[in-house]
């Protein structure tokens, strides 16, 4: 379908383009033609097109609409109403969930365990990412350059595993907000790096003039004046380290330590095959704040998750 | 050397280490090490609880002879053309629409990228649902259709099972490729259609001759990510299909996985987690090279 539409698209384009040296021959008549079939062809992309996202928007908005709304519904209607909105309103399929699947628990799990890995991420990278900017030394380049090098290559996990059973670290919040902090400072460094060196070096200059020394100049003058770059890195860690499931699948023993990824995993493992309207309330709980966090700050949500994509 | 410069000098400028130690000792301590240190990994056999045995290159040659690599990489494979082709395509045909002036642009661009900040596991279970042989919602808009000869057991027929993952995988990211292409858009100058334009160019051939040409350095930058996220996919398989059926989903990450976790082979998993680092490393680095390339010119 599509690759036929673009091709009567460029029918219709050959035909306005070719038309106009062929205007002051034919006089008046063909341009109200002319005009009227570049009209007709701007009108038909401009259907064309909205037909397309409208029908894509769709493709990605009504799944999610369909979980919260047969989250609500009876095990039965879950099958038998497929498409209706639910007869009655069942919230007992939230209570219920949330008792099952623990998912209290794994709320809070997830809320300290994002929130930790934002904090030190954000602390470290941006200390490290002002020297890499702004202060001179010797081997600034290969420092960064090892950051940036082995930035793409993901932890093999085996060892890492090991390594986290020797420190003590599985089943624990520790244990998760460690390696996530790894795995996020190159990109966040290369990030504050980057605003750091757009700004003035005046700045900084007239600072040390005034007698402040490169610490206090980076926590009164650089830091308030970074929002932009902090809200990137901390949208890019908060989703990430909201969504890891691998390292939590691998660490975590108690269903106390789950955060709400392997939570649902194992809830959906458990009774999926049943409780389906359960498993619906469960991942509704389990995406709806970070939807509407979303929703709230799309802008951005944007900007940050593509941020180093787009410039680097 | 060092003798000339004033002590002063010489001790300031050791503060800088300062600023990047902390950052530099987490990187090393929980990223760097587990892959140095790891190596030794491979060289034993090792339950977890027996004392580890010394084996030398064993585990890498029993790689060699694994019967389930191959297939687990032809997976990846199809995996990553699957999806990087119909990424991009998707992708970059969606921003070239949002790249007109469009009323409600920002709301289908906010909307198509969605699906990115939900969790894997939440798309794989709800996904798991749709593609539901008996109650899913997509067999039944089939059936509504009256297309009942395109109903398929989606997750549960091995010819079709991979493909169905590849759709749920081009549903969670295309929306963030269109973004990326559609700031590579927007970075092409107007002048340049403009000159096509008056030089007689169809729309085709602007977008063969100046749209594609130009946005070669986001379109290297966009594939290497899915090219990347394929190799190392793990989630989706995982929660949808768990490698099945009949391994027909099963891909090296998983394979890793289940010899480390399930059969607590952790040397040969080490050795296999060696293997596939070093797959796509090198497969980073080919692109990297291609992109600075493509930069310089």
């Amino acid at each position: 379908m599509g690759p036929l539409r673009l091709e009567a698209r460029k029918k219709m384009n050959k035909t306005t383009l070719v038309s106009p040296p062929s205007l002051a021959r034919a006089g008046k008549k063909s341009l109200v033609v002319a005009k009227r079939s570049a009209r007709l062809d701007q009108w038909l992309v401009w259907l064309a097109s909205h037909l397309i996202l409208i029908f894509f928007t769709i493709v990605v908005v009504y799944p999610v609409i369909w979980m919260f709304l047969a989250s609500f519904k009876s095990n039965g209607e879950v099958v038998s109403n497929v498409w209706g909105l639910p007869t009655t309103l069942h919230w007992e399929n939230y209570t219920s969930a949330w008792q099952t699947a623990q998912l209290g628990y794994a709320l809070l799990n997830s809320v300290i365990v994002s929130v930790g890995t934002v904090i030190v991420v954000t602390a470290l990278a941006a200390a490290a990412a002002f020297a890499f900017a702004k202060l001179r030394f010797r081997y600034a380049t290969f420092l960064f350059l090892i950051f940036i090098f082995t930035m793409q290559a993901p932890v093999p996990v085996i060892p890492l595993y090991v390594m986290l059973v020797k420190l003590g670290l599985t089943n624990s919040r520790l244990g998760l907000i460690l390696p996530m902090v790894a795995g996020g400072l190159p990109l966040a460094i290369f990030i504050f790096r980057a605003f750091f060196q757009s700004l003035p070096s005046e700045l900084l200059d007239a600072a040390k003039v005034d007698g402040c020394t490169d610490f206090v100049a980076f926590l009164r003058i650089v830091l308030p004046i970074s929002g932009p770059a902090i809200a990137t890195v901390t949208i890019l860690q908060f989703v990430g380290a909201w969504n890891e499931y691998f390292l939590a699948l691998i660490l975590v023993r108690s269903p106390e330590m789950r955060t709400i990824p392997l939570a649902i995993q194992v809830f959906f493992y458990a009774w999926g095959r049943t409780e389906w309207q359960q498993v619906f309330a469960a991942l509704s709980v389990a995406s709806l704040p970070m939807i509407i966090l979303y929703m709230i700050m799309q802008r951005q949500f944007i900007q940050g998750l593509t941020a180093g994509s787009v410039k680097g | 050397m060092s003798t000339a410069i004033p002590r002063q000098v010489r001790r300031r400028n050791l503060t800088p280490y300062l600023w990047v130690l902390p950052a530099l000792l987490f990187y090393i301590v929980f990223k760097l090490l587990p892959m140095i240190v790891g190596l030794y990994l491979t060289l034993i056999q090792w339950d977890g609880i027996e004392p580890p045995k010394f084996v030398g290159l064993q585990n890498f040659q029993r790689i060699l002879t694994d019967e389930v690599i191959p297939l687990a990489l032809l997976n990846n494979v199809k995996y990553a053309v699957g999806t990087v082709i119909g990424k991009m395509i998707l992708a970059l045909f969606l921003a070239l629409i949002l790249n007109q002036a469009l009323r409600g642009r920002s709301i289908y661009r906010t909307t198509l990228f969605m699906p990115v900040v939900m969790s894997f596991v939440v798309v794989g279970i709800l996904w798991s649902w749709l593609y539901n042989g008996q109650f899913g919602l997509l067999n039944n808009l089939l059936h509504k259709l009256k297309l009942d000869f395109l109903i398929l057991d989606w997750l549960g027929d091995t010819k079709v099972a991979l493909w169905s993952l590849v759709v749920v995988d081009i549903w969670k990211w295309y929306g963030f490729h269109m973004v990326i292409f559609l700031a590579g858009l927007q970075t092409i100058s107007q002048e340049l259609y403009e000159a096509a334009r008056i030089d007689g160019a169809a729309r085709w051939q602007q977008f063969t001759k100046i749209t594609l040409p130009l946005l070669q350095p986001v379109m290297l930058v966009n594939v290497t990510l899915s090219l990347m996220g394929a190799f190392n996919v793990f989630d989706i398989p995982y929660v949808m299909t768990e490698g099945g059926p009949a391994n027909s989903t099963l891909v090296m990450a998983l394979h890793i996985y289940i010899s480390g976790f399930k059969f607590y082979k952790f040397g040969y998993a080490a050795a296999l987690s060696y293997v596939l680092l070093t797959l796509v490393t090198v497969m980073a680095a080919v692109q990297m090279r291609f992109m600075s390339r493509e930069s310089l010119s």
